[in-house]
C-alpha cells in the first residue's frame, strides 16, 4: 500500500513533491554552506593566527636556573622544532654624540642574539637601515639618540664602567610588545608599552659586553628561550588553543620551576577563537534567517497542496483507512520529501563549498564536519514533518471528513492576531535593542583571566523579535487590507481586472489569509536579502575604511626614522604615472608630562583630499569642523580622548609639548591650544596620539621633515604605482599600498571569509526570493486550476482571467516588496548596531547594495510575473482533467 | 419554482430573435474527438451526427464512460473535435465567445468556492460585461425565482449538494441563455433531491424558453425529456426518439 501511494504520489504530484523537496534542499545546502563557511574561516582563522607569531614561546629561565638544562628540555618538549637562547640585560641608559650634541636616555634594555636567530625567526627583526650583522638600534632609541649606522653609542652598566660599542643598524620591532612581556605576569600586570631604548647584540658581542654584568648584578640579566613550534594545529581555534596551551603547561611541568612559558601562540590563537565566536554570531544573524526562511517555504510550498491532501486524505478515511494508515501515508510522503531533499542539498553545499570556500568539508574537525552534516540533514528532515506530516495528523485532530473536504472556509482572524503578539514582538524588539545597543554591550564576552569565552546571545533576542514581529505585522496589515479594505483592493486593481474588480476583491478577501502568508513570504525573503547584503556592503566598506586609516591613503611612503626629507619631495612623488596627488604628513615624538606620544602635522587645507576622514574619528564636531580649527587655529591641537581624561582638558586649555628641536636636537616645549578629540587617525596608532598644523610645528621646531607621504592614486593601479614608487625611492623610504595592508589587517573572521559568505548568502537570497514569489503564488494558482476553469466555462476571456491573476500577483509583489523593504532596513540598522564588535571604526551610515537589492526586487518580481502569466496561459483554455473534474 | 413578477423579462428579445434566425441550436457533422495518440489513444466519440433544435428537451443517454460528457463538452464548444465539425447555427460561430448564450450545469460542485452565492451567479454575467449593481440584481432575481434567494450570502462549501446544483442552475439562467446544457447535473444526488434538481431546471428552461440537453445513465432522468440520444463507446444513436412528452417537465 505504501509502495502504492508512493508510486501514485510519483507519477500524480510530482511537482508539488519536487518543489517541496527543493525548498527542503535549499535549506539544508544554505545551513552546510554556512557548516562549510564556519569550518574554513575558523581553519583560516586558525593559520592566520599562528602565521602572525614570529616567537611561539619565551620560556624565561628561573634566577639561579642552569639555563642549558632549560634549554635542553625546551628542545626536547613536544612540537618544538627550534628553541634558541636569548639573553636580556638591563641598562641604566645610552648615550651617543651625533652633530656635536650628546643625547642619553633613561633605562633600557640591551639584547644578546644567538648568529641563527634571524634564520628561525625571520622578521621578528625588520632591518630599517645599515647592516642586519652586528650591533642594532630600534628605530625609536636611534631617533632618541640621533644615532645612524656607523655611530657609536655608550651603553651604561650598574656598577661597572660603561662600555661603547658601534650601531651597524637601525632595525624596526614589530613584535616589541611580546618580545618584552613580563613572562609570566598576568594581562594587567604587563608593561604599558615596550621599552623606547633597546640595542641588540650577537651573542658574542653581548658576552663580552654585559657578561660582567651578569656576574656582578645577575638581577639585570636574564635568559629566555625562544621556541618555534610545529604548525599542525587542530584547525578550530578554539581546539587550537587548548593543543598549544597545554603543551606550554607540560614544559613548565617539566622544567619544574626552572623556567616559565610566554605563550605567544596561544595569545593570539585567544584572539583567534574570539573571532570564531564572531564567526558563530553572524552564522546567527546572518545564516539562520535564511535557514527558517527556507523552511517556512517549504511549509509554504507543501501548504499549498494541503486542500487537495485533505480532500484525498479525506477520501482514504470514508474507504475505510484508519487515521494510523493515512498518517503512515503522510509520514512516508515527508520521509520521502526529506531525504532527497537533505540529500540534494548536502550535495549543493559541497558544491557551493568546493567554489565559495574552497572545502566540500562542513567543519573544521571530523567531528564538526559529522555534526553539520547530520544536523543539516535533520533539519530538512524536520521541516518535511512540520510541513507534511504535522497538517495530517492536526487536522485529523481538529477536523471531521466532512470539514476536510471543504475547500474555502470563512475567513476568521488567527488566534495571534486577536492577542496582537506582532505588537508585543515589535515592542519587546525595541526594548531588546534599547539594552543591547547601549554602550560597552559586547556580544563575545571574554572576561579578564577566564579560560573560556562565550557568546551573549541576549543580542540576538533583538532582531529576531523584530524580524517575526515585521512579519507577523505584514501579515496583519494584508489581512486588514485584502478584507476591511475591500473596495480599496477593488479600486487598485481595476486596471488589471476591469468589471471584474469587485468579483476579484471578493475573492481575495475570501482567500486573504493564503494571500497575506504569501506576501508575508516575499516580505520575508526581501528582508533577508536586504538587511544581509546591507549588513555586508556596510561591513567590506568599514573594512576598507579600516584599511584606509591603517595605510593613510592607497600609498604611503614612509621615510626613515631621523629623515630629514621636507614636503618638497612630494613633487619627485607626484611624478610617477598614476599618481594623482600627495599629501605630506608630519610624524614626530612629543613628551605631554613623562607620557611620550605620536604627534602628527597635517595641512588643514588639503589632507582631507589625500585621505580619508570620517565624522566617526573624531568627537565633538565633524571631520571638517575640527580639521577646520587647526586651520583658524594654528596651536590649535587635536588629542585622544584619554589624555583628555588624563589631563582633565577642556577646550581651549594650553597644552605644553616638549618636541625635538630640528638644529639643536634638543627637547623644546610648545605651546598649542585644545581644540577637540580624534579617535582616529590616518596612520595613527589606536592609543594616544596628537594631530596639530604642520606649519606651526614645523615654525616651532625648525624643521619641515615630513613622516610619511599620503599618496592618491584614485584607487587605481595602487600595487603597480607602488611598485614603480619601491623603483624610484629606493630604500630610503618604505611604501606600501592599501592592498598590502587589506590582507595585512585581515587576520580577524570577517575579512577573511566573509566575501564567501556574502556571495552564498546573497545567491540564496536571489534563490528565496524568486521561490517565495514564483513557486508559492504558482502553486497557489495550480491549486485553483479549477477555479480559473470554471471561470472560463462561463466564459472569462483571456484578459480577464489574466487581470484575475495578475492581480493576485500584484498584491503579493508590492505587499512583500514593501513590507519586505521597511523590515530590511529596520533589521539592517539592528544588526549593524548589534553586531558593532565586528566593525573596525564603526560605520557612521549604513551602506546600501542598491544594484543587489533592485536584483533582488526584479527576480521577486520577474518570478512572480511569469508564475502569473503561466498560470494565465494555462487556464486560458482549461485541461480536460479540469473540465471532467466539473 | 415560482414565476415572480418580472421573471420573463429574463428572456430577452435579443436571444430568442438571434435564436429564430435558425431552426438549429447545435449542428454536428460526423465530430469526433480522440484523447491522446498511438495506443494509448482513447477515442471518446466518432462519428456523431446531430442536430440540437431550438426549445429541445433532450436526454443523451449510456452508460459511465460511453462519451456523454464530452459530446456535451463538443455542443458547448468546451472542446474541440479531432474530426468533424461542429456549429451552431443559431448562436454564431463560437458560443464561448460570447458568453450567456449557452448555460452549462455539471455533474459535481461548479462553484467557486472563495466568491458567496450570489456572487457565484452573477459571475457569468459580469464576465459578459455587465456592470456589478446589474448583475447582483440579475444574480438575486434568478435565486428568487428557484426559490433559494436564502442562500445568497453563503459560501459553496455551506451549501448541500442538491442546494449547490440548484444554485449553478440559477447561474446557468443568470444570462438568459437559448441552450442549456447539464451534465448529469443529479449524478450526485439522491433521487428526490435528483428530480427536485431537474424540476427545477425544466422549469427555468420553460422560462426562459431555452433548448435543454441533459446527459444521464438514469432512466428516471432521461424520461423526463421529450427526446432520447444514446451513446455507446463513443457512438451516437439519434434514432431512438420518442414524443410521448408534451408538457414539459412532466414525468411519462
Amino acid at each position: 500500500m505504501t509502495g502504492t501511494w508512493l508510486r501514485g504520489l510519483l507519477r500524480r504530484r510530482r511537482g508539488t513533491l519536487i518543489a517541496t523537496a527543493s525548498g527542503i534542499a535549499v535549506a539544508v545546502a544554505l545551513l552546510a554552506s554556512l557548516g562549510a563557511f564556519l569550518a574554513t574561516s575558523k581553519a583560516t582563522m586558525t593559520q592566520r593566527a599562528a602565521s602572525g607569531v614570529i616567537v611561539d614561546w619565551q620560556v624565561q629561565t628561573a634566577a639561579g636556573a642552569d639555563t642549558s638544562a632549560v634549554l635542553e628540555a625546551t628542545r626536547r618538549a613536544e612540537g618544538v622544532t627550534s628553541a634558541l637562547p636569548v639573553q636580556f640585560a638591563t641598562t641604566d641608559g645610552l648615550t651617543a654624540t651625533t652633530g656635536g650634541t650628546e643625547q642619553s636616555t633613561g633605562a633600557g634594555v640591551v639584547l644578546g642574539l644567538p648568529a641563527d636567530y634571524r634564520t628561525v625567526f625571520p622578521g621578528e627583526i625588520r632591518t630599517l637601515s645599515g647592516s642586519p650583522d652586528g650591533v642594532l638600534v630600534a628605530q625609536q632609541t636611534a631617533s632618541n639618540l640621533h644615532v645612524a649606522p656607523g655611530d657609536k653609542v655608550t651603553v651604561a652598566r650598574a656598577g661597572l664602567p660603561p662600555v661603547t660599542v658601534t650601531v651597524v643598524g637601525v632595525v624596526d620591532l614589530p613584535y616589541a610588545d611580546s618580545l618584552f612581556q613580563k613572562v609570566g605576569a598576568p594581562p594587567q600586570s604587563q608593561p604599558a608599552a615596550p621599552p623606547d631604548n633597546v640595542l641588540l647584540m650577537p651573542a658574542t658581542t653581548f658576552a663580552s659586553t654585559m657578561g660582567p654584568l651578569s656576574v656582578s648584578r645577575p638581577d639585570l640579566v636574564t635568559t629566555q628561550v625562544h621556541v618555534a613550534r610545529t604548525r599542525t594545529l587542530p584547525p578550530d581555534p578554539a581546539e587550537a588553543y587548548i593543543s598549544v596551551t597545554a603543551a606550554a603547561h607540560n614544559l613548565e611541568a617539566t622544567l619544574a620551576g626552572a623556567g616559565l612559558v610566554g605563550d605567544n601562540l596561544a595569545a593570539s590563537l585567544d584572539g583567534a577563537r574570539k573571532d570564531s565566536l564572531y564567526s558563530q554570531v553572524l552564522f546567527v544573524f546572518l545564516g539562520l534567517p535564511g535557514a527558517i526562511l527556507a523552511g517556512i517555504l517549504t511549509a509554504a510550498i507543501a501548504g499549498a497542496g494541503a486542500v487537495r491532501r485533505r480532500r484525498e486524505q479525506a477520501l482514504l478515511r470514508t474507504r475505510g483507512m484508519s487515521v494510523r494508515q493515512v498518517v503512515r501515508l503522510a509520514a512516508v510522503e515527508a520521509l520521502f520529501v526529506g531525504v532527497v531533499g537533505g540529500l540534494v542539498g548536502l550535495a549543493i553545499a559541497a558544491t557551493i563549498g568546493r567554489f565559495a570556500f574552497g572545502s566540500t568539508g562542513f567543519g573544521a574537525s571530523t567531528s564538526s564536519a559529522l555534526s553539520w552534516t547530520v544536523g543539516a540533514f535533520v533539519v530538512g528532515l524536520l521541516i518535511a514533518v512540520i510541513a507534511v506530516l504535522v497538517p495530517t495528523v492536526r487536522d485529523f485532530r481538529e477536523s471531521t471528513v466532512a470539514g476536510a473536504r471543504a475547500r474555502a472556509h470563512r475567513e476568521r482572524a488567527p488566534r495571534w492576531m486577536r492577542f496582537g503578539l506582532d505588537i508585543m514582538m515589535l515592542a519587546g524588539a525595541a526594548l531588546m535593542f534599547a539594552i543591547t545597543s547601549q554602550a560597552g554591550y559586547s556580544l563575545v564576552l571574554a572576561p579578564e583571566g577566564v579560560a573560556t569565552i562565550s557568546v551573549s546571545y541576549w543580542a540576538f533576542i533583538g532582531p529576531a523579535l523584530l524580524w517575526t514581529g515585521i512579519a507577523l505585522l505584514a501579515w496583519r496589515i494584508a489581512y486588514l487590507v485584502l478584507g476591511r479594505g475591500r473596495p480599496l483592493v477593488a479600486r487598485a486593481i481595476r486596471p488589471l481586472t476591469g468589471n471584474l474588480s469587485s468579483t476579484a476583491a471578493a475573492g481575495l478577501s475570501r482567500q486573504r489569509t493564503i494571500v497575506a502568508r504569501a506576501v508575508v513570504l516575499v516580505a520575508l525573503a526581501v528582508s533577508f536579502a536586504a538587511s544581509t547584503a546591507t549588513f555586508n556592503a556596510t561591513y567590506k566598506a568599514q573594512a576598507e575604511v579600516d584599511a584606509r586609516l591603517t595605510n593613510g591613503a592607497d600609498i604611503a611612503v614612509t621615510q626613515s626614522p631621523g629623515s630629514s626629507v621636507g614636503p618638497e619631495a612630494a613633487t619627485a612623488i607626484a611624478s610617477v604615472p598614476g599618481v594623482i596627488g600627495v599629501e605630506p604628513l608630519q610624524h614626530r615624538f612629543a613628551y605631554v608630562g613623562a607620557d611620550l606620544q605620536d604627534l602628527y602635522g597635517v595641512r588643514p587645507a588639503t589632507i582631507a583630499a589625500a585621505t580619508s576622514l570620517q565624522d566617526a574619528y573624531f568627537q565633538g564636531g565633524t571631520a571638517a569642523e575640527l580639521i577646520g580649527r587647526l586651520g583658524a587655529q594654528p596651536d590649535a591641537i587635536l588629542v585622544s580622548d584619554e589624555t583628555v581624561k588624563d589631563f582633565q582638558l577642556a577646550p581651549g586649555d594650553l597644552i605644553r609639548l616638549r618636541l625635538q628641536d630640528g638644529q639643536t636636537k634638543k627637547f623644546i616645549t610648545v605651546p598649542f591650544h585644545y581644540a577637540g578629540i580624534a579617535k582616529e587617525f590616518p596612520t595613527a596608532p589606536h592609543d594616544s596620539f596628537f594631530v596639530a598644523n604642520a606649519d606651526y610645528i614645523a615654525k616651532a621646531t625648525a624643521s619641515s621633515a615630513v613622516g610619511a607621504f599620503l599618496v592618491d592614486t584614485g584607487g587605481q593601479d595602487t600595487a603597480a604605482v607602488a611598485t614603480a614608487l619601491r623603483d624610484k625611492l629606493g630604500a630610503a623610504a618604505r611604501v606600501t599600498d592599501i592592498g598590502q595592508t587589506r590582507s595585512a589587517i585581515g587576520s580577524s573572521l570577517t575579512s577573511v571569509d566573509l566575501a564567501g559568505l556574502t556571495r552564498v548568502e546573497l545567491g540564496f537570497a536571489l534563490v528565496l526570493a524568486a521561490a517565495a514569489g514564483g513557486l508559492v503564488l504558482a502553486l497557489g494558482l495550480a491549486e485553483r486550476r479549477r477555479t480559473f476553469a470554471i471561470a472560463s466555462v462561463l466564459g472569462a476571456t483571456g484578459r480577464q482571467l489574466r487581470g484575475l491573476i495578475l492581480s493576485e500577483a500584484l498584491i503579493v509583489v508590492a505587499g512583500g516588496i514593501i513590507a519586505g523593504a521597511v523590515s530590511g532596513w529596520l533589521l539592517s540598522q539592528m544588526l549593524v548596531t548589534v553586531l558593532t564588535g565586528v566593525f573596525d571604526p564603526p560605520p557612521e551610515e549604513l551602506s546600501v547594495p542598491w544594484p543587489y537589492l533592485l536584483t533582488t526586487v526584479l527576480v521577486a518580481a520577474l518570478a512572480i510575473g511569469a508564475a502569473a502569466l503561466l498560470a494565465a496561459q494555462r487556464s486560458r483554455r482549461p485541461a480536460v482533467e479540469a473540465l471532467r473534474g466539473l | 419554482m415560482k414565476p415572480r413578477p418580472g421573471a420573463t423579462s429574463l428572456v430577452t428579445a435579443d436571444s430568442t430573435s438571434h435564436a429564430a434566425t435558425s431552426g438549429t441550436l447545435v449542428a454536428m457533422q460526423d465530430v469526433a474527438l480522440t484523447y491522446g495518440s498511438g495506443p494509448t489513444a482513447v477515442v471518446a466519440v466518432h462519428g456523431a451526427t446531430c442536430q440540437v433544435p431550438i426549445g429541445a428537451r433532450l436526454a443523451i443517454t449510456g452508460p459511465s464512460g460511453s462519451g456523454k460528457s464530452t459530446l456535451l463538452h463538443l455542443m458547448a464548444g468546451l472542446e474541440h473535435p479531432t474530426a468533424g465539425v461542429v456549429t451552431w447555427p443559431a448562436l454564431g460561430e463560437d458560443p464561448l465567445g460570447r458568453p450567456g448564450l449557452v448555460g452549462v450545469v455539471f455533474q459535481g460542485p461548479s462553484l467557486i468556492p472563495t466568491l458567496d452565492i450570489v456572487e457565484n451567479v452573477a459571475l457569468p454575467l459580469v464576465l459578459a460585461g455587465t456592470t456589478d449593481e446589474d448583475a447582483h440584481e440579475l444574480a438575486m432575481h434568478a435565486l428568487d425565482t428557484l426559490e433559494i434567494d436564502d442562500l445568497a450570502r453563503k459560501l459553496p462549501d455551506e451549501l448541500s449538494g442538491g442546494q449547490a446544483q440548484r444554485v449553478a442552475i440559477a447561474r446557468a439562467m443568470a444570462t438568459r441563455p437559448v441552450l442549456i446544457l447539464a451534465d448529469e447535473p443529479t449524478g450526485q444526488l439522491d433521487r428526490a433531491t435528483g428530480a427536485h434538481v431537474i424540476d427545477v431546471l425544466l422549469a427555468a428552461a420553460d422560462l426562459l424558453g431555452a433548448a435543454v440537453v441533459i446527459s444521464t445513465h438514469d432512466p428516471a432522468v432521461s424520461d423526463r425529456l421529450t427526446t432520447r440520444w444514446r451513446v455507446r463507446d463513443g457512438l451516437l444513436s439519434t434514432t431512438e426518439l420518442s414524443t410521448a412528452h408534451d408538457t414539459l417537465g412532466v414525468p411519462r
